[in-house]
């Protein structure tokens, strides 16, 4: 067994609308380390638990352009160094002839490091997650919608934080075990 | 069916409109008055520059159809919210039929084949116009399939207005199934006649060169200036209601991604014309490409390849810039910019082997274009921005939440 300690606070409500308008008022209070789930992707959502940025679309840029540089350097080796065929009377590095390759190469490369990247920042697979202790939490992927105040949060206090979420009037609260 | 906020929003167009429809026109009569001095004094220039400014304002009439008729086939709040401006500016056809009318003047100094066989010294070039003349291009040859061009997309444009303002009134009943009849049909019909168009208008200049993408070049040149023009427009409306009230950043987001993709397929077809002529290298076909990488035209050339694909490409791949109508309308005014480069790369090259700029390459377009945006704008307030009892109309006129 991990050290008993506790993961957060958890509220539970019946609507998009609602966890929208929790989420604002989680930021209003000075929450940082939140997060929110939802069955569906919820328009405004992202923004209001104070999410703006990541790293996806770096990590498809590198991955696209090391594609195209293979690409681009592996048609150079094979027909300039390792086997150079005079076709038509064109010099061996033709140019034109090359970007084909390269253009899939880039766009192959990026697709993977898409869905690489995506598992890697996500942390996936990830075999064990606080947020199943919840037994209500099954209900996320139905027909619920849940926030979450981490206890990393600078703010976070069992006491204050759990009178907090009540007065958003969530349908229940939740101490997530850690 | 009548949307709550239709009652307590003006659909209407901005008076604004028309006055800046007034001043093109007047811009337009003034360049024309200088074009028509100048097509005096050097007819040859003169046609040249009128083809293309022909080409490119016909362009944004054309692409705009196009749009429209994805539109009607696809759905969606984007195309809603540019429905009438795409709609205004297709219904400038009439104007632009009879612009036509001035090439037929000039046919003999814009087109080799349209000269008496007699006057062509070189003798292969002579046999050759001799075959291809009897079969195809003939000077009635091109005024038929100019007239049936001008009948089919006059028929398509007719019938898309007419279904459009029955949707400004209350007792409208769906049209949507009718446009979808129309449009499927409709794109096919765009992309033959436009195809043939730009063999007969702009590819024929050079009767002994042939490009079997060259129509499809033509055609999403087209659709991408017309989008590009639209949002060009919908940025001037933005600053005043109703469509400071209506236009949101998830429509402005689609039309950006829609410009990215437009440029792409340009490129591709641009590349993909250049790789097989490149690769096949034989003389009759290089031969174009020649012209155009030689005496100056390869600066124009490698220009097109960066500031029409390359630098627009990137900047489109970020998110906030396409959804930001108010940077994303100058990257839109610069492609249109480069529209007119890369047709002045495909038509002046046949008519000048060194690079070369003449006055009339900077006067006509001003003078058809000055016309042209009167007429437009002109359409464009005559009616309102969004047909208000469309059955999709309700998810433009919803208000917009912060």
């Amino acid at each position: 067994m991990r050290r008993a300690g506790t993961y957060g606070f958890m509220a539970e409500f019946d609507s998009p609308t609602s966890l929208v308008a929790a989420a604002h008022r989680v930021q209003q209070a000075g929450y940082r380390k939140v997060d929110a789930y939802s069955p569906f992707p919820i328009e405004g959502l992202a923004e209001a638990v104070g999410f703006h940025r990541d790293e996806m679309p770096l990590v498809v840029l590198i991955g696209g352009l090391i594609g195209g540089i293979t690409g681009y350097a592996m048609q150079y080796w094979m027909s300039v160094i390792s086997y150079p065929i005079n076709v038509g009377g064109k010099p061996y590095h033709s140019w034109p002839a090359f970007i084909i390759v390269t253009f899939e190469m880039t766009i192959l490369f990026a697709g993977i490091s898409a869905v690489l990247g995506m598992l890697a920042l996500n942390g996936l697979p990830m075999p064990y997650h606080p947020v199943f202790n919840v037994p209500r939490f099954a209900f996320a992927t139905k027909d619920r919608f849940f926030l979450i105040v981490f206890s990393s949060d600078p703010k976070y206090s069992s006491i204050e934080t759990r009178r907090f979420l009540e007065s958003l009037s969530p349908r229940s609260i939740a101490e997530v075990p850690d | 069916m009548s949307p709550a906020r239709v009652d307590n929003l003006d659909l209407m167009a901005p008076p604004i409109i028309r006055t800046i429809g007034r001043r093109s026109l007047v811009v337009g009569l003034i360049f024309a008055a200088l074009s028509l001095i100048g097509a005096f004094i050097r007819p040859d220039q003169f046609f040249r520059a009128y083809l293309l400014s022909f080409m490119a304002w016909l362009g944004v009439c054309l692409g705009s159809m196009a749009i429209l008729m994805l539109r009607h086939l696809t759905k969606g709040g984007w195309g809603m919210i540019i429905r009438r401006i795409l709609g205004a500016a297709m219904r400038t056809l009439p104007l632009l039929a009879l612009l036509f009318i001035p090439i037929f003047l000039g046919l003999p100094k814009l087109y080799i084949w349209a000269r008496p066989l007699d006057s062509i010294s070189d003798q292969h070039l002579r046999e050759h116009l001799q075959q291809v003349t009897q079969s195809y291009l003939s000077v009635s040859g091109f005024a038929i399939r100019a007239v049936i061009y001008f009948v089919i997309w006059g028929g398509l444009i007719f019938f898309l207005t007419r279904w459009s303002s029955e949707q400004d009134h209350p007792s409208a009943r769906d049209n949507s199934t009718r446009f979808k009849a129309l449009s499927g049909p409709g794109l096919v019909l765009y992309g033959f006649t436009i195809s043939f168009a730009a063999i007969d208008w702009v590819m024929s200049i050079d009767p002994s060169w042939i490009s079997t993408i060259y129509g499809l070049s033509f055609l999403i040149g087209e659709v991408l200036s017309a989008l590009c023009f639209a949002v060009v427009v919908e940025r001037i409306l933005f600053r005043y209601k109703p469509m400071s009230e209506l236009l949101k950043p998830d429509y402005v987001h689609d039309h950006g991604k829609l410009m990215l993709a437009f440029i792409m397929v340009w490129a591709y077809f641009a590349f993909s014309q250049w790789l097989i002529i490149w690769a096949g290298n034989l003389p009759d076909e290089i031969t174009w490409y020649m012209r155009r990488l030689n005496g100056g035209w390869g600066y124009v050339g490698l220009f097109l390849v960066l500031f029409h694909f390359a630098v627009p490409f990137v900047f489109l791949l970020s998110r906030p810039f396409k959804r930001d109508v108010t940077r994303l309308v100058w990257l839109a005014i610069w492609i249109m910019l480069m529209r007119y480069l890369d047709l002045y790369w495909m038509i002046e090259p046949n008519f000048s082997q060194k690079l070369s700029v003449t006055w009339a390459d900077v006067v006509v377009p001003f003078a058809v274009g000055g016309l042209w945006l009167g007429y437009f704008f002109h359409n464009l307030a005559s009616k309102p921005l969004v047909p208000a009892y469309d059955v999709s109309a309700n998810e433009v006129l919803e208000p917009v939440h912060d």
